[in-house]
């Protein structure tokens, strides 16, 4: 398997404090990996600089080979990048197929004047989007509520709309931020079983999560940080049973 | 989605009937004149619509474009004696350019920071337009600016191209609102990280809108220098800019109908006290300024989405509770509630 997202040497400082320091890890073509480790281990840090929302203090992220140290944060989506968030960031005031619309954005090129003349290139693009969102409200179960404002949705349907929106783009890589946050038992069994089908579409997944059942049974490998340092890397067993994830999780009793 | 298409259609249709009816059944001229200035006024407010309440951000200048525009087409057809609609066009380019160069100078258009530049730019604007005596006339302003030969220059004939163009443009931003641009200012204003991580520069689009709004504020700016005829800097000021905002966030920000709504309704407010002024002899002065100003803060503190959702949002629950009176007992879930919410521009 080659390697679709290469991270070398990654750090960031947050003034004098390094919340990440020299990770490296790599995210293989059809896989799913796991990054996971303890409160503040830097988990979201290394998210939010792979999505290109914060620069790296030093080191380097490539993406299909191509470095993207001088990409804008707006160009990832174009490259195949897209994410989810940890505290939803939604469009409230908009439609649930909106939303989901609104992530076809870097697949349409519509300019403001064919917009708002309705030119025929618009009204293509439009129609494009409208199915394309409403493909992705049918899979992840939300087509009935496709009409509805986005502000009114509970919770756990709002994380499966950003979902809905992330992947309406078909992107080569998905970024998850703790996607199983606040949701109960069955809702994130379904989330596991959309995530597996995502992968199986052919989109690579890097999936930050707390949620353990989840990562064991869905993670093709798992990288461990703690305290912005990466302490561990290997398949869901063998992080089960290393001695130094336990002792990072579990505390050592030493300190 | 077809029931959203009939719903905005039949708004339309309406706007149409009142817009055609109203120079015919209106008793004189004077009113004619009014419903023209509210047209004026209204591409303005649409287009700050567009900047302020789809995509969230600020502008204080909108006077000052609205006078580029005026004082652009007044000059080429009184000093240079071009068309007025070759020089309309001029006078939409030039304040947009403004917009253009003033949205680029503050790079990023991050948080208050067009608020305060087109505050600034506003008066410099204003300055600029008495001071340059040679071409503007300065204080004492410009005289026979010609009119727009339009079905035999009558009051009824510049009502009706005026609100053709407030159709032009009503149609235009509603369009956008309901397209990748528009759902993209939208995105912005609700969440800039998750608008970028869809692939929305974020800084190209409000440049966009901006320049968009400083587009239509100077086509209205022509259409008012050939309407009046004269002019003089003295309505290009903060007051009016602040008049524009107002309109806007009465009528409610994130509705393009919104913006032509507030316009009517504060235009009929400021003609209301001038003919209380006439009865009462003590109300004179900068009454408006102290009314709206106390309208904006009571709209603010009491309905801050503005008239027009507030209605909707009305509206919709009155339906909701018919339907739900119908269907006897059963429980309404928040799913079944959140289906009968529909978004409307």
């Amino acid at each position: 398997m080659t390697a679709l997202l290469e991270v070398q040497n990654l750090s960031r400082d947050f003034g004098g404090v390094r919340a990440v320091n020299q990770v490296q890890f790599e995210v293989r073509q059809g896989e799913i990996l796991a990054l996971i480790g303890p409160n503040g281990a830097g988990k979201s840090t290394v998210l939010n600089m792979v999505s290109g929302v914060i620069p790296p203090s030093e080191g380097e992220i490539r993406f299909n080979g191509q470095a993207l140290s001088k990409v804008a944060g707006y160009e990832y989506a174009f490259f195949g990048i897209t994410r989810t968030f940890q505290n939803l960031q939604t469009f409230d005031d908009m439609t649930v197929l909106e939303n989901v619309m609104v992530g076809m954005h870097a697949k349409t090129h519509s300019s403001l004047i064919a917009c708002g003349l309705r030119l025929s290139r618009a009204r293509r693009e439009e129609q494009e989007m409208r199915e394309q969102a409403m493909k992705w409200l049918r899979l992840v179960g939300l087509e009935p509520l496709a009409t509805a404002v986005a502000g009114s949705l509970p919770y756990g349907k709002l994380r499966l709309m950003e979902i809905a929106r992330a992947m309406v783009s078909q992107p080569k890589l998905l970024l998850l931020d703790e996607p199983a946050a606040g949701l109960n038992h069955t809702e994130t069994a379904e989330m596991s079983a959309l995530f597996q089908k995502i992968r199986r579409d052919g989109t690579s997944i890097l999936l930050v999560e707390h949620d353990m059942d989840m990562i064991m049974s869905i993670a093709d490998r798992i990288v461990v940080l703690d305290q912005g340092t990466k302490i561990a890397e290997g398949s869901p067993r063998e992080i089960q049973e290393n001695p130094a994830v336990i002792a990072a999780y579990l505390g050592t009793g030493e300190e | 989605m077809k029931q959203l298409l009939g719903n905005w259609g039949k708004g339309f249709a309406i706007y149409l009937v009142l817009m055609i009816l109203y120079p015919l059944v209106v008793p004189d001229a004077y009113f004619r004149s009014v419903g023209i200035v509210i047209g004026l006024h209204a591409i303005v407010t649409i287009g700050l619509c567009l900047v302020m309440g789809l995509a969230g951000q600020i502008s204080l200048g909108q006077a000052a474009f609205w006078g580029i525009g005026a004082y652009t087409s007044a000059v080429l057809t009184t000093k240079y004696g071009l068309s007025p609609f070759v020089t309309l066009i001029v006078a939409a380019a030039v304040p947009a350019l403004f917009a253009f160069i003033l949205g680029r100078a503050i790079a990023g258009l991050q948080g208050y920071y067009l608020a305060m530049a087109t505050l600034a730019f506003g008066y410099i604007a204003q300055i600029g337009m008495t001071e340059w005596e040679s071409v503007t006339g300065g204080a004492s302003g410009m005289i026979s600016i010609p009119t727009i030969p339009f079905f035999g220059d009558t009051e009824t004939g510049m009502f009706y191209l005026i609100w053709g163009i407030v159709t032009l443009v009503l149609l235009f931003s509603l369009n956008l609102f309901h397209s990748r641009v528009g759902r993209a200012f939208r995105a912005i204003h609700k969440s800039e990280i998750a608008a970028t991580s869809m692939g929305i520069d974020v800084r190209r689009f409000k440049l966009n809108a901006f320049v968009l709004s400083g587009a239509f504020a100077g086509i209205s700016g022509g259409l008012y220098a050939h309407y009046m005829g004269i002019l003089d800097p003295q309505p290009f000021g903060m007051h009016e800019s602040i008049k524009f905002l107002t309109m806007v966030v009465i009528g409610g920000m994130s509705s393009i109908w919104g913006a032509l709504v507030g316009t009517v309704l504060i235009n009929f407010i400021s003609e209301g006290l001038i003919l209380l002024g006439e009865v009462i002899p003590g109300l004179k002065g900068d009454l408006d300024t102290i009314v709206f100003g106390a309208i904006l803060v009571l709209i603010v503190m009491f309905m801050p989405e503005g008239l027009v959702p507030r209605l909707r949002a009305i509206r919709e629950k009155a339906q909701a509770k018919k339907a739900k009176g119908k269907m006897a007992p059963a429980p309404s879930t928040q799913s079944e509630q959140a289906t009968e919410r529909k978004a409307i521009p």
